[in-house]
Protein backbone atom coordinates (compact mmCIF):
# COMPACT_ATOMS: atom_id res chain seq x y z
CA UNK A 1 0.00 0.00 0.00
CA UNK A 2 2.69 2.30 1.14
CA UNK A 3 4.80 1.16 -2.09
CA UNK A 4 1.65 2.48 -4.49
CA UNK A 5 1.48 5.59 -2.72
CA UNK A 6 5.29 6.28 -3.32
CA UNK A 7 4.84 5.09 -6.84
CA UNK A 8 1.97 7.80 -7.50
CA UNK A 9 3.78 10.62 -5.21
CA UNK A 10 6.84 9.91 -7.84
CA UNK A 11 4.57 10.15 -10.88
CA UNK A 12 2.93 12.87 -9.93
CA UNK A 13 6.13 15.09 -8.68
CA UNK A 14 7.66 14.12 -12.56
CA UNK A 15 4.57 15.20 -14.56
CA UNK A 16 4.68 18.48 -12.23
CA UNK A 17 8.48 19.13 -13.17
CA UNK A 18 7.65 17.65 -16.74
CA UNK A 19 5.01 20.60 -17.15
CA UNK A 20 7.06 23.45 -15.49
CA UNK A 21 9.85 22.60 -18.29
CA UNK A 22 7.54 22.39 -21.46
CA UNK A 23 5.63 25.82 -20.22
CA UNK A 24 9.64 27.50 -19.44
CA UNK A 25 10.48 26.07 -23.17
CA UNK A 26 7.81 27.61 -24.43
CA UNK A 27 7.83 30.54 -23.36
CA UNK A 28 11.43 31.26 -23.80
CA UNK A 29 10.78 30.29 -27.23
CA UNK A 30 8.28 32.56 -27.65
CA UNK A 31 10.23 35.15 -26.08
CA UNK A 32 13.15 34.43 -28.44
CA UNK A 33 10.38 34.72 -31.50
CA UNK A 34 9.35 37.86 -30.40
CA UNK A 35 13.33 39.39 -30.33
CA UNK A 36 14.00 38.07 -33.37
CA UNK A 37 10.84 39.33 -35.16
CA UNK A 38 11.62 43.06 -33.16
CA UNK A 39 14.95 42.74 -34.71
CA UNK A 40 14.12 42.34 -38.09
CA UNK A 41 11.56 44.76 -38.11
CA UNK A 42 14.41 47.29 -36.64
CA UNK A 43 16.62 46.29 -39.36
CA UNK A 44 14.59 46.18 -42.22
CA UNK A 45 13.78 49.73 -40.73
CA UNK A 46 17.42 50.78 -41.29
CA UNK A 47 17.96 49.30 -44.63
CA UNK A 48 14.67 50.77 -46.14
CA UNK A 49 16.36 53.93 -45.29
CA UNK A 50 19.34 52.93 -46.51
CA UNK A 51 18.02 51.52 -49.66
CA UNK A 52 16.09 54.39 -50.46
CA UNK A 53 19.14 56.86 -50.47
CA UNK A 54 21.25 54.07 -52.68
CA UNK A 55 18.11 54.24 -55.07
CA UNK A 56 17.60 57.69 -54.74
CA UNK A 57 21.17 59.69 -54.03
CA UNK A 58 21.79 61.60 -57.33
CA UNK A 59 24.88 60.75 -58.49
CA UNK A 60 27.42 63.43 -60.61
CA UNK A 61 26.97 63.46 -64.43
CA UNK A 62 29.18 60.85 -66.30
CA UNK A 63 30.14 63.43 -69.22
CA UNK A 64 33.74 62.33 -69.75
CA UNK A 65 33.21 58.96 -69.63
CA UNK A 66 29.40 57.83 -70.12
CA UNK A 67 30.53 53.96 -70.44
CA UNK A 68 27.98 51.63 -68.45
CA UNK A 69 31.26 50.51 -66.14
CA UNK A 70 31.32 53.93 -65.14
CA UNK A 71 27.59 53.99 -63.68
CA UNK A 72 28.33 50.51 -62.06
CA UNK A 73 31.79 51.75 -60.67
CA UNK A 74 29.58 54.90 -58.95
CA UNK A 75 26.94 51.97 -57.76
CA UNK A 76 29.03 49.95 -56.58
CA UNK A 77 30.93 53.20 -54.49
CA UNK A 78 27.46 53.69 -53.07
CA UNK A 79 27.40 50.20 -51.85
CA UNK A 80 30.60 49.21 -50.98
CA UNK A 81 30.32 50.31 -47.51
CA UNK A 82 27.27 47.94 -46.70
CA UNK A 83 29.27 45.41 -48.16
CA UNK A 84 32.45 45.95 -45.75
CA UNK A 85 30.20 46.15 -42.66
CA UNK A 86 28.36 42.98 -43.98
CA UNK A 87 31.87 41.12 -43.99
CA UNK A 88 32.67 41.88 -40.77
CA UNK A 89 29.96 40.40 -39.14
CA UNK A 90 30.26 36.62 -37.49
CA UNK A 91 28.38 34.11 -39.88
CA UNK A 92 24.79 34.04 -38.23
CA UNK A 93 24.64 37.62 -37.77
CA UNK A 94 25.24 38.23 -41.92
CA UNK A 95 23.15 35.90 -42.82
CA UNK A 96 20.48 37.37 -40.46
CA UNK A 97 21.31 40.71 -42.17
CA UNK A 98 21.63 39.45 -45.54
CA UNK A 99 18.22 38.06 -45.01
CA UNK A 100 16.65 41.61 -44.31
CA UNK A 101 18.64 43.31 -46.75
CA UNK A 102 17.33 40.76 -49.82
CA UNK A 103 13.70 41.26 -48.39
CA UNK A 104 13.89 45.39 -48.67
CA UNK A 105 15.55 45.01 -52.06
CA UNK A 106 12.96 42.41 -53.45
CA UNK A 107 10.07 44.42 -51.69
CA UNK A 108 11.42 47.96 -53.38
CA UNK A 109 11.24 46.07 -57.15
CA UNK A 110 7.90 45.40 -56.52
CA UNK A 111 7.08 49.31 -55.94
CA UNK A 112 9.35 51.19 -57.76
CA UNK A 113 10.09 52.16 -61.43
CA UNK A 114 11.98 54.21 -64.07
CA UNK A 115 15.85 55.04 -63.23
CA UNK A 116 15.96 53.47 -59.76
CA UNK A 117 14.70 50.53 -60.65
CA UNK A 118 18.40 50.22 -62.40
CA UNK A 119 20.25 50.61 -59.49
CA UNK A 120 17.79 47.74 -57.61
CA UNK A 121 19.30 45.13 -60.07
CA UNK A 122 22.86 45.86 -60.17
CA UNK A 123 22.69 45.53 -56.11
CA UNK A 124 21.06 42.05 -56.22
CA UNK A 125 24.23 41.21 -58.34
CA UNK A 126 26.82 42.91 -56.63
CA UNK A 127 25.70 41.39 -52.90
CA UNK A 128 25.19 37.79 -54.65
CA UNK A 129 21.96 37.60 -54.21
CA UNK A 130 21.63 36.40 -57.39
CA UNK A 131 23.94 34.02 -57.00
CA UNK A 132 22.20 32.79 -54.22
CA UNK A 133 18.50 32.41 -55.70
CA UNK A 134 20.09 30.24 -58.79
CA UNK A 135 21.86 28.00 -55.96
CA UNK A 136 18.38 27.66 -54.50
CA UNK A 137 16.78 26.51 -57.57
CA UNK A 138 18.61 23.94 -57.32
CA UNK A 139 17.45 23.04 -53.83
CA UNK A 140 15.57 19.22 -52.51
CA UNK A 141 13.13 21.28 -50.95
CA UNK A 142 10.34 22.72 -53.49
CA UNK A 143 9.15 25.31 -51.71
CA UNK A 144 12.76 26.54 -51.65
CA UNK A 145 12.98 26.56 -55.43
CA UNK A 146 9.82 27.75 -56.20
CA UNK A 147 10.66 30.87 -53.76
CA UNK A 148 13.88 31.21 -55.49
CA UNK A 149 12.44 31.33 -59.10
CA UNK A 150 10.04 34.24 -58.13
CA UNK A 151 12.87 36.07 -56.53
CA UNK A 152 15.43 35.64 -59.69
CA UNK A 153 12.23 37.41 -61.62
CA UNK A 154 11.87 40.19 -59.47
CA UNK A 155 15.34 40.54 -58.99
CA UNK A 156 15.23 41.20 -63.29
CA UNK A 157 18.20 38.59 -63.16
CA UNK A 158 18.58 37.86 -66.97
CA UNK A 159 22.09 35.63 -65.58
CA UNK A 160 18.86 33.18 -64.00
CA UNK A 161 16.94 32.92 -67.53
CA UNK A 162 18.91 29.19 -67.99
CA UNK A 163 17.71 27.99 -64.90
CA UNK A 164 14.14 29.35 -64.98
CA UNK A 165 13.66 27.73 -68.37
CA UNK A 166 14.75 24.28 -66.91
CA UNK A 167 12.49 24.96 -64.08
CA UNK A 168 9.88 25.02 -66.84
CA UNK A 169 9.99 21.27 -66.23
CA UNK A 170 10.24 20.90 -62.57
CA UNK A 171 7.96 18.08 -61.55
CA UNK A 172 5.97 20.69 -58.56
CA UNK A 173 3.41 23.03 -60.53
CA UNK A 174 4.48 25.38 -58.25
CA UNK A 175 8.15 25.62 -59.33
CA UNK A 176 6.75 25.33 -62.85
CA UNK A 177 4.49 28.08 -62.72
CA UNK A 178 6.44 30.52 -60.70
CA UNK A 179 9.69 29.91 -63.32
CA UNK A 180 6.92 30.47 -65.82
CA UNK A 181 6.27 34.58 -64.20
CA UNK A 182 9.52 34.87 -63.60
CA UNK A 183 10.76 34.35 -67.39
CA UNK A 184 7.99 36.62 -68.40
CA UNK A 185 8.81 39.45 -66.84
CA UNK A 186 12.37 38.90 -68.10
CA UNK A 187 11.69 38.44 -71.36
CA UNK A 188 8.50 39.19 -72.06
CA UNK A 189 6.93 37.79 -75.28
CA UNK A 190 9.27 36.52 -76.68
CA UNK A 191 9.31 34.05 -73.69
CA UNK A 192 5.58 32.52 -74.57
CA UNK A 193 7.11 30.31 -76.82
CA UNK A 194 9.56 28.56 -74.53
CA UNK A 195 7.21 28.33 -71.62
CA UNK A 196 4.55 26.34 -74.60
CA UNK A 197 6.95 24.49 -76.11
CA UNK A 198 8.20 23.00 -72.40
CA UNK A 199 4.74 22.93 -70.48
CA UNK A 200 3.26 20.10 -69.58
CA UNK A 201 -0.45 19.16 -68.22
CA UNK A 202 -1.17 22.45 -67.62
CA UNK A 203 -3.73 22.50 -64.50
CA UNK A 204 -6.53 24.71 -64.42
CA UNK A 205 -4.31 27.24 -61.84
CA UNK A 206 -1.56 27.56 -64.60
CA UNK A 207 -3.75 27.76 -67.19
CA UNK A 208 -5.82 31.34 -65.59
CA UNK A 209 -2.50 32.92 -64.70
CA UNK A 210 -0.92 32.11 -67.79
CA UNK A 211 -4.27 33.24 -69.85
CA UNK A 212 -3.94 36.77 -68.15
CA UNK A 213 -0.32 37.01 -69.47
CA UNK A 214 -1.39 35.81 -72.79
CA UNK A 215 -4.05 38.67 -72.95
CA UNK A 216 -2.01 41.02 -71.83
CA UNK A 217 0.15 40.46 -74.98
CA UNK A 218 -2.81 40.57 -77.37
CA UNK A 219 -1.98 39.49 -80.97
CA UNK A 220 1.96 39.48 -80.52
CA UNK A 221 1.06 36.39 -78.76
CA UNK A 222 -0.60 34.52 -81.59
CA UNK A 223 2.87 33.50 -82.95
CA UNK A 224 3.63 31.82 -80.01
CA UNK A 225 -0.01 30.54 -79.41
CA UNK A 226 -0.06 29.03 -82.98
CA UNK A 227 3.71 27.49 -82.65
CA UNK A 228 2.31 25.81 -79.51
CA UNK A 229 -0.47 23.77 -81.77
CA UNK A 230 2.37 21.36 -82.70
CA UNK A 231 2.84 20.67 -79.34
CA UNK A 232 2.68 16.75 -78.25
CA UNK A 233 0.85 17.91 -74.96
CA UNK A 234 -3.12 17.80 -75.42
CA UNK A 235 -3.20 20.56 -72.37
CA UNK A 236 -0.89 22.95 -74.69
CA UNK A 237 -2.95 22.52 -77.57
CA UNK A 238 -6.12 23.41 -75.79
CA UNK A 239 -5.04 26.28 -74.03
CA UNK A 240 -3.78 27.85 -77.16
CA UNK A 241 -6.73 27.14 -78.96
CA UNK A 242 -8.68 28.53 -76.43
CA UNK A 243 -6.45 31.97 -76.18
CA UNK A 244 -6.63 32.00 -79.83
CA UNK A 245 -10.20 32.39 -79.91
CA UNK A 246 -10.12 34.56 -76.76
CA UNK A 247 -7.72 37.04 -78.52
CA UNK A 248 -9.39 36.91 -81.90
CA UNK A 249 -7.14 37.51 -84.71
CA UNK A 250 -7.79 36.47 -87.62
CA UNK A 251 -4.07 35.06 -88.46
CA UNK A 252 -4.93 31.84 -86.28
CA UNK A 253 -7.29 31.21 -89.14
CA UNK A 254 -5.43 29.23 -91.10
CA UNK A 255 -3.13 27.31 -88.49
CA UNK A 256 -6.58 26.19 -86.65
CA UNK A 257 -8.02 24.42 -90.00
CA UNK A 258 -4.66 22.64 -90.66
CA UNK A 259 -4.69 21.40 -87.10
CA UNK A 260 -8.45 20.42 -88.17
CA UNK A 261 -7.08 18.70 -90.91
CA UNK A 262 -4.04 16.98 -89.15
CA UNK A 263 -4.90 15.54 -85.64
CA UNK A 264 -5.94 12.52 -84.82
CA UNK A 265 -7.30 14.12 -81.34
CA UNK A 266 -11.36 14.40 -81.55
CA UNK A 267 -10.84 16.51 -78.45
CA UNK A 268 -8.18 19.16 -80.24
CA UNK A 269 -10.48 18.98 -83.40
CA UNK A 270 -13.54 19.85 -81.31
CA UNK A 271 -11.98 22.56 -79.80
CA UNK A 272 -10.37 23.52 -82.69
CA UNK A 273 -13.68 23.64 -84.66
CA UNK A 274 -15.19 25.92 -82.05
CA UNK A 275 -12.39 28.32 -82.27
CA UNK A 276 -13.12 28.46 -85.48
CA UNK A 277 -16.77 29.66 -85.01
CA UNK A 278 -15.64 32.41 -82.20
CA UNK A 279 -13.47 33.77 -85.13
CA UNK A 280 -15.90 33.92 -87.45
CA UNK A 281 -13.85 33.99 -90.65
CA UNK A 282 -15.57 33.07 -93.81
CA UNK A 283 -12.33 31.23 -94.44
CA UNK A 284 -13.68 28.45 -93.05
CA UNK A 285 -17.32 27.46 -94.08
CA UNK A 286 -15.88 24.74 -96.28
CA UNK A 287 -14.32 23.31 -93.44
CA UNK A 288 -16.63 23.34 -90.91
CA UNK A 289 -19.77 21.95 -93.57
CA UNK A 290 -17.53 19.15 -94.13
CA UNK A 291 -17.38 18.90 -90.43
CA UNK A 292 -21.11 18.06 -90.23
CA UNK A 293 -20.42 14.55 -91.36
CA UNK A 294 -17.94 13.85 -89.24
CA UNK A 295 -18.14 10.22 -87.46
CA UNK A 296 -17.28 11.81 -83.83
CA UNK A 297 -20.61 13.61 -82.41
CA UNK A 298 -18.48 16.12 -80.71
CA UNK A 299 -17.05 17.25 -83.24
CA UNK A 300 -20.55 17.67 -85.29
CA UNK A 301 -21.77 19.21 -82.61
CA UNK A 302 -18.96 22.06 -82.04
CA UNK A 303 -19.48 22.18 -86.16
CA UNK A 304 -22.58 23.35 -86.00
CA UNK A 305 -22.45 25.78 -83.43
CA UNK A 306 -19.18 27.32 -85.07
CA UNK A 307 -21.08 27.42 -88.71
CA UNK A 308 -24.18 28.96 -86.57
CA UNK A 309 -21.46 32.24 -85.47
CA UNK A 310 -19.53 32.43 -88.52
CA UNK A 311 -22.38 31.62 -91.67
CA UNK A 312 -25.16 33.60 -91.94
CA UNK A 313 -27.97 32.83 -94.34
CA UNK A 314 -25.34 30.76 -96.70
CA UNK A 315 -25.61 27.98 -94.36
CA UNK A 316 -28.95 27.50 -93.22
CA UNK A 317 -29.69 24.88 -95.88
CA UNK A 318 -26.89 22.83 -94.42
CA UNK A 319 -27.95 23.36 -90.55
CA UNK A 320 -31.57 22.89 -91.54
CA UNK A 321 -31.44 19.02 -92.35
CA UNK A 322 -30.18 18.94 -88.30
CA UNK A 323 -33.46 19.68 -86.65
CA UNK A 324 -34.57 16.16 -87.68
CA UNK A 325 -31.46 13.85 -86.35
CA UNK A 326 -31.79 11.15 -84.34
CA UNK A 327 -30.07 12.61 -81.70
CA UNK A 328 -31.69 15.09 -79.30
CA UNK A 329 -28.69 17.66 -78.92
CA UNK A 330 -27.75 17.41 -82.06
CA UNK A 331 -31.14 19.17 -83.03
CA UNK A 332 -30.67 21.60 -80.06
CA UNK A 333 -27.54 22.67 -81.19
CA UNK A 334 -28.60 22.72 -84.60
CA UNK A 335 -32.07 24.87 -83.42
CA UNK A 336 -29.80 27.53 -81.96
CA UNK A 337 -27.25 27.79 -84.71
CA UNK A 338 -30.02 28.08 -87.11
CA UNK A 339 -31.28 31.39 -84.85
CA UNK A 340 -27.71 32.37 -84.62
CA UNK A 341 -27.83 33.03 -88.04
CA UNK A 342 -30.05 35.70 -88.89
CA UNK A 343 -34.05 36.40 -90.06
CA UNK A 344 -33.70 33.02 -92.43
CA UNK A 345 -33.17 30.51 -89.62
CA UNK A 346 -35.32 31.83 -87.07
CA UNK A 347 -38.13 31.78 -90.31
CA UNK A 348 -37.46 28.03 -90.22
CA UNK A 349 -37.53 28.06 -86.50
CA UNK A 350 -40.79 30.24 -86.14
CA UNK A 351 -41.94 27.79 -89.02
CA UNK A 352 -41.09 24.74 -86.93
CA UNK A 353 -42.94 26.20 -83.73
CA UNK A 354 -46.17 26.63 -86.31
CA UNK A 355 -46.36 23.22 -88.12
CA UNK A 356 -44.95 20.88 -85.79
CA UNK A 357 -45.92 19.03 -82.58
CA UNK A 358 -44.74 17.68 -79.67
CA UNK A 359 -40.80 17.39 -79.10
CA UNK A 360 -40.41 19.41 -82.49
CA UNK A 361 -42.17 22.31 -81.54
CA UNK A 362 -41.39 22.70 -77.87
CA UNK A 363 -37.75 23.14 -79.19
CA UNK A 364 -38.53 25.59 -81.86
CA UNK A 365 -40.28 27.81 -78.82
CA UNK A 366 -37.44 27.05 -76.43
CA UNK A 367 -34.83 28.34 -78.69
CA UNK A 368 -36.88 31.26 -80.07
CA UNK A 369 -37.25 32.10 -76.59
CA UNK A 370 -33.54 31.96 -75.45
CA UNK A 371 -33.22 34.55 -78.33
CA UNK A 372 -35.78 37.16 -77.02
CA UNK A 373 -38.42 36.11 -79.71
CA UNK A 374 -41.78 35.44 -78.59
CA UNK A 375 -42.97 32.05 -80.28
CA UNK A 376 -46.05 32.08 -82.73
CA UNK A 377 -48.07 29.70 -80.18
CA UNK A 378 -47.52 31.15 -76.56
CA UNK B 1 9.88 77.84 -43.98
CA UNK B 2 9.40 74.49 -45.96
CA UNK B 3 5.73 73.18 -47.24
CA UNK B 4 4.84 70.08 -44.86
CA UNK B 5 3.73 67.14 -46.43
CA UNK B 6 2.03 64.36 -44.25
CA UNK B 7 2.75 60.69 -45.77
CA UNK B 8 -0.10 58.05 -44.65
CA UNK B 9 1.72 54.24 -46.10
CA UNK B 10 1.56 51.38 -44.30
CA UNK B 11 4.98 49.96 -45.52
CA UNK B 12 7.56 50.58 -44.72
CA UNK B 13 9.89 50.42 -47.48
CA UNK B 14 7.52 52.77 -49.47
CA UNK B 15 7.91 55.38 -47.01
CA UNK B 16 11.45 55.09 -46.44
CA UNK B 17 11.38 55.91 -50.14
CA UNK B 18 9.18 58.97 -50.61
CA UNK B 19 10.69 60.42 -47.21
CA UNK B 20 14.02 60.38 -48.90
CA UNK B 21 12.80 62.25 -51.91
CA UNK B 22 10.65 64.27 -50.65
CA UNK B 23 12.98 65.77 -47.86
CA UNK B 24 15.82 66.02 -50.61
CA UNK B 25 13.17 68.01 -53.04
CA UNK B 26 12.76 70.43 -49.97
CA UNK B 27 9.96 69.59 -47.84
CA UNK B 28 9.03 68.61 -44.28
CA UNK B 29 8.04 65.37 -43.91
CA UNK B 30 5.35 63.53 -41.08
CA UNK B 31 5.06 59.81 -41.70
CA UNK B 32 1.84 57.63 -40.41
CA UNK B 33 1.92 53.94 -40.57
CA UNK B 34 -1.66 53.36 -40.37
CA UNK B 35 -4.85 55.36 -40.96
CA UNK B 36 -6.08 55.93 -37.88
CA UNK B 37 -2.50 57.88 -37.37
CA UNK B 38 -2.97 59.96 -40.42
CA UNK B 39 -6.09 61.70 -39.52
CA UNK B 40 -4.89 62.37 -36.13
CA UNK B 41 -1.77 63.84 -37.18
CA UNK B 42 -3.66 65.22 -40.35
CA UNK B 43 -5.54 67.13 -37.88
CA UNK B 44 -2.65 68.21 -35.53
CA UNK B 45 -0.48 69.54 -37.75
CA UNK B 46 -2.59 70.83 -40.85
CA UNK B 47 -0.13 69.60 -43.31
CA UNK B 48 -0.09 71.84 -46.85
CA UNK B 49 -0.74 67.72 -48.86
CA UNK B 50 -0.84 64.37 -47.60
CA UNK B 51 0.11 61.63 -49.86
CA UNK B 52 -2.10 58.91 -48.99
CA UNK B 53 -1.99 55.54 -49.50
CA UNK B 54 -5.73 53.23 -50.29
CA UNK B 55 -4.51 50.24 -48.68
CA UNK B 56 -3.73 50.77 -44.94
CA UNK B 57 -4.50 48.90 -41.12
CA UNK B 58 -7.23 50.56 -38.84
CA UNK B 59 -8.55 52.79 -41.18
CA UNK B 60 -8.24 52.77 -45.23
CA UNK B 61 -7.33 55.26 -47.21
CA UNK B 62 -10.78 55.97 -48.30
CA UNK B 63 -12.48 56.01 -45.17
CA UNK B 64 -9.54 58.75 -43.88
CA UNK B 65 -10.15 60.48 -46.78
CA UNK B 66 -14.02 60.16 -46.24
CA UNK B 67 -13.28 62.17 -42.97
CA UNK B 68 -10.52 64.69 -43.87
CA UNK B 69 -13.33 66.06 -45.92
CA UNK B 70 -15.66 66.26 -43.64
CA UNK B 71 -13.51 67.82 -41.09
CA UNK B 72 -14.08 72.01 -41.23
CA UNK B 73 -10.13 72.14 -40.59
CA UNK B 74 -8.56 69.19 -43.25
CA UNK B 75 -11.55 69.49 -45.98
CA UNK B 76 -9.67 71.61 -48.15
CA UNK B 77 -5.73 70.14 -47.54
CA UNK B 78 -4.88 68.55 -51.23
CA UNK B 79 -4.76 64.70 -51.41
CA UNK B 80 -2.48 62.55 -53.25
CA UNK B 81 -3.83 58.89 -53.82
CA UNK B 82 -1.05 55.88 -53.93
CA UNK B 83 -3.17 53.05 -55.61
CA UNK B 84 -2.24 49.92 -57.15
CA UNK B 85 -2.07 49.22 -60.66
CA UNK B 86 -4.84 48.59 -62.44
CA UNK B 87 -7.19 48.98 -60.06
CA UNK B 88 -9.30 51.55 -61.94
CA UNK B 89 -12.10 51.18 -59.23
CA UNK B 90 -9.41 52.74 -56.93
CA UNK B 91 -8.53 55.64 -58.78
CA UNK B 92 -12.21 56.41 -59.52
CA UNK B 93 -13.46 56.34 -56.22
CA UNK B 94 -10.84 58.25 -54.54
CA UNK B 95 -11.11 61.19 -57.18
CA UNK B 96 -14.88 60.51 -56.36
CA UNK B 97 -14.52 61.23 -52.76
CA UNK B 98 -12.27 64.67 -53.40
CA UNK B 99 -8.46 63.40 -53.85
CA UNK B 100 -6.66 66.17 -56.15
CA UNK B 101 -4.65 63.37 -57.89
CA UNK B 102 -3.18 59.91 -58.12
CA UNK B 103 -0.06 57.65 -58.77
CA UNK B 104 -0.24 53.94 -59.23
CA UNK B 105 2.13 51.35 -57.51
CA UNK B 106 4.99 50.80 -59.10
CA UNK B 107 5.70 54.22 -59.03
CA UNK B 108 8.93 55.99 -60.17
CA UNK B 109 9.72 58.94 -57.24
CA UNK B 110 10.62 61.24 -59.79
CA UNK B 111 7.45 61.62 -60.59
CA UNK B 112 5.52 61.08 -57.81
CA UNK B 113 7.65 64.65 -56.26
CA UNK B 114 6.47 66.17 -59.97
CA UNK B 115 3.18 65.71 -59.09
CA UNK B 116 3.39 66.96 -55.60
CA UNK B 117 4.90 70.02 -56.71
CA UNK B 118 2.11 70.45 -59.80
CA UNK B 119 -0.25 70.25 -56.76
CA UNK B 120 1.30 72.35 -54.39
CA UNK B 121 1.79 75.33 -56.93
CA UNK B 122 -1.88 74.70 -58.30
CA UNK B 123 -2.84 75.44 -55.30
CA UNK B 124 -1.06 78.17 -54.34
CA UNK B 125 -1.98 79.97 -57.72
CA UNK B 126 -5.81 79.04 -56.54
CA UNK B 127 -6.88 76.71 -59.07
Amino acid sequence: MQLQFLILIVLAVTATIFSIVASVAMIVRKALELGRSRAYERLYRIYSARVAEFLLIELAPNTDDPRPSTVFRQYEELIAPTKKHLEEMNRSRRRFHRDVLRAVLIDMTQDISGDSAERLVYFFYSLEFVEEELRMLQSGKWWVRAQAARNAGLMRARKSITALTAALEDDHPDVRHQAMQALIKLVGVDALGTILRLSRNISRWTAIELSVIVAGFKEEAVPHLTGALESRDQSVVLFSIEMLAEIGFVRAVDPLMNLIRTTGDFKIRAQATKALGRLGDSRAMKLLTELLSHRSPEIRLSALEALGKTGGPDVVDSLEPYLASDDWEERLTAARALAATGLKGIKILQDSEKQEKGEARDLAAQVLEEYGLEPAHG
Amino acid sequence: MSQKILVAEDQQHIRSLIEYKLTNSGYTVVCAEDGKSALEKAGQIIPDLILLDVMMPLMTGFEVLAALKTDEKTRNIPILMVTAQSKENEVLKGLELGADDYITKPFSPNELAARVKNILMRRKRGT
